[in-house]
């Protein structure tokens, strides 16, 4: 039984809390905002997984760096926790897009005044 | 095709709430900035799926029935799987936007510290008293580790603490305020503003797996989880407020630690037999015995805001005798259990050696015990190593 996924998958999830504790993006800026939106999103595409296993598209591999524990058929204990880590990897990158473009005309127009 | 039929339907859903939010939720040019936001974000997480896609496809860790996908790869990753980052940067900032629209720049958080509060509050040093009886019930039961097993024991260790001392620190305010022993180890003062949130916190972070825990369970398991969800709250909720009603306060106490157990061997689907009964009655014995005398400790404080224990009406000292008699009963107790059983009796001395030095307490010197109280929270590792040992020795003599 391997855990080595389901370790990186935790590590992800940790490593964007810490991007989002450091930069205040998601959960600590609006905490009950952001767990509806992760709870949002993780159902979201937990239902398009089921559709995709309902359809015989998706498959679960032997691959040894996975527990092999199952939640239903085709569908690992890990697929959860890697529809977190998406989830929050989105939204640290677009809170984060966001900060930029808001900080960049502000910085320019700090620039602009010193030069003046 | 179908995973491309699929994809396209699932982005179709995601591209009308992503663009409905974004025109409810967007403040006064702010779309221009929140569609280029959403555009770097997926570049960069295109990125991200091209190279872990593939990896973890060459991992192994899933793969595509052939017949099903357009053949189309960026590395290992079929092109298919792109839509997943994409429904999700289309909709959910959109979503994240709406709801956070009615924040002003300037306006705060007022969950600032909720977290690091509640996990005070939660106790950490006790996590493992509740996750240990349900870990050990169910897998010396089943004999092996199941996603039941892992969920439940993370419930135990985290989510249920949050929620039986959560409510427990919101509705004890008043006399915790009174109280100089809180704030450290033993529990935290939670700020009234704290006091919503942390009751949602309970909420949310328990009732899933309630849910999850219910659903992998027949009857038995419902039954269990229900009374082990109504102690949790009855403790402490206002209106109920178990802990303020002697005898009960203890009864449910001790239902906090002994019920993990029970759903443990509900979900396992364990046989009732008279050894197991005795050995959910002592262990009952042993959490009434430790309810009863943490509370002489604050015999001053509880009446001083005029709350009501087991000790505060039986008095110090008849408090403490009672669970030196209640610590003993449930080690003579295990002698009549079935083999390895009787060996856990010895468990019941250091407890009795703790605690009987103050046979002769009174009100006034109650106070004292809180020196005994700290030992006990450190005797518990103790037993619990000792616990572990007979359950290993069970383990080996009946595989």
């Amino acid at each position: 039984m391997g855990v080595l996924y389901l370790l990186s998958l935790l590590l992800g999830i940790t490593c964007m809390l810490l991007l989002d504790h450091r930069f205040r993006l998601f959960f600590w800026r609006d905490a009950k905002a952001a767990a509806i939106v992760t709870a949002v999103g993780v159902l979201f595409l937990l239902a398009w997984d089921l559709a995709g296993i309902r359809l015989g598209i998706f498959l679960r591999g032997e691959g040894t760096i996975a527990t092999g524990l199952l939640l239903a058929p085709e569908l690992p204990i890990e697929e959860p926790v890697f529809l977190i880590f998406l989830v929050l990897c989105t939204m640290v990158l677009y809170t984060g897009a966001r900060r930029l473009l808001e900080r960049l005309p502000a910085r320019q127009a700090e620039r602009e005044r010193e030069n003046v | 095709m179908t995973y491309l039929w699929l994809a396209l339907a699932f982005i179709a859903a995601a591209v009308v709430a992503g663009l409905a939010f974004a025109r409810l939720g967007a403040r006064h040019g702010e779309t221009a900035k929140h569609w280029k936001a959403v555009g770097i974000a997926f570049a960069a997480l295109a990125v991200l799926t091209a190279v872990f896609d593939s990896v973890m496809i060459g991992m192994e860790l899933f793969h595509y029935d052939p017949s099903h996908i357009l053949g189309l790869k960026v590395g290992l990753a079929p092109l298919e799987d792109f839509a997943y980052p994409l429904a999700g940067v289309v909709a959910l900032p959109g979503l994240w936007m709406w709801l956070t629209r009615r924040r002003g720049a300037g306006a705060k958080s007022n969950l600032k510290g909720l977290v690091p509060q509640a996990v005070l509050a939660s106790r950490p040093v006790s996590w493992i008293n509740t996750a240990y009886p349900f870990a050990a019930a169910m897998l010396l039961t089943t004999r092996e580790i199941d996603w039941v097993l892992i969920v439940g024991t993370f419930y135990f260790l985290i989510p249920y603490n949050l929620a039986m001392y959560g409510i427990n620190d919101v509705f004890d305010y008043e006399s915790d305020l009174k109280n100089p022993r809180k704030g450290g180890i033993e529990g935290a003062l939670l700020q009234p503003h704290l006091h919503r949130p942390m009751l949602w916190l309970a909420v949310i972070t328990n009732v899933p797996f309630l849910l999850v825990l219910a659903f992998a369970g027949g009857p038995t398991t419902w039954l269990a989880v229900g009374v082990s969800a109504f102690a949790v709250a009855a403790y402490s909720v206002a209106g109920l407020r178990f802990k303020e009603r002697p005898v009960l306060d203890s009864l449910t106490s001790s239902t906090h630690f002994v019920s993990p157990a029970v759903v443990g061997l509900a979900l396992a689907g364990a046989d009732v037999t008279p050894g197991l009964l005795i050995l959910l009655a002592a262990f009952f014995l042993w959490g009434m015995a430790a309810h009863a005398f943490g509370a002489v400790q604050d015999i001053e404080p509880d009446r001083q805001a005029g709350i009501g224990s087991i000790a505060t009406v039986i008095g110090a000292r008849r408090t403490v005798r009672l669970a030196v008699v209640l610590w003993l009963v449930a080690g003579l107790a295990m002698l009549a259990t079935p083999w390895p059983g009787p060996l856990a009796a010895i468990i019941a001395v250091p407890y009795i050696a703790n605690c009987a030095p103050y046979w002769n307490v009174t009100d006034t010197t109650a106070a004292r015990t809180n020196v005994a109280w700290r030992r006990f929270i450190w005797l518990n590792y103790g037993s619990g190593f000792l616990v572990t040992l007979i359950f290993i020795l069970q383990w080996s003599l009946t595989s």
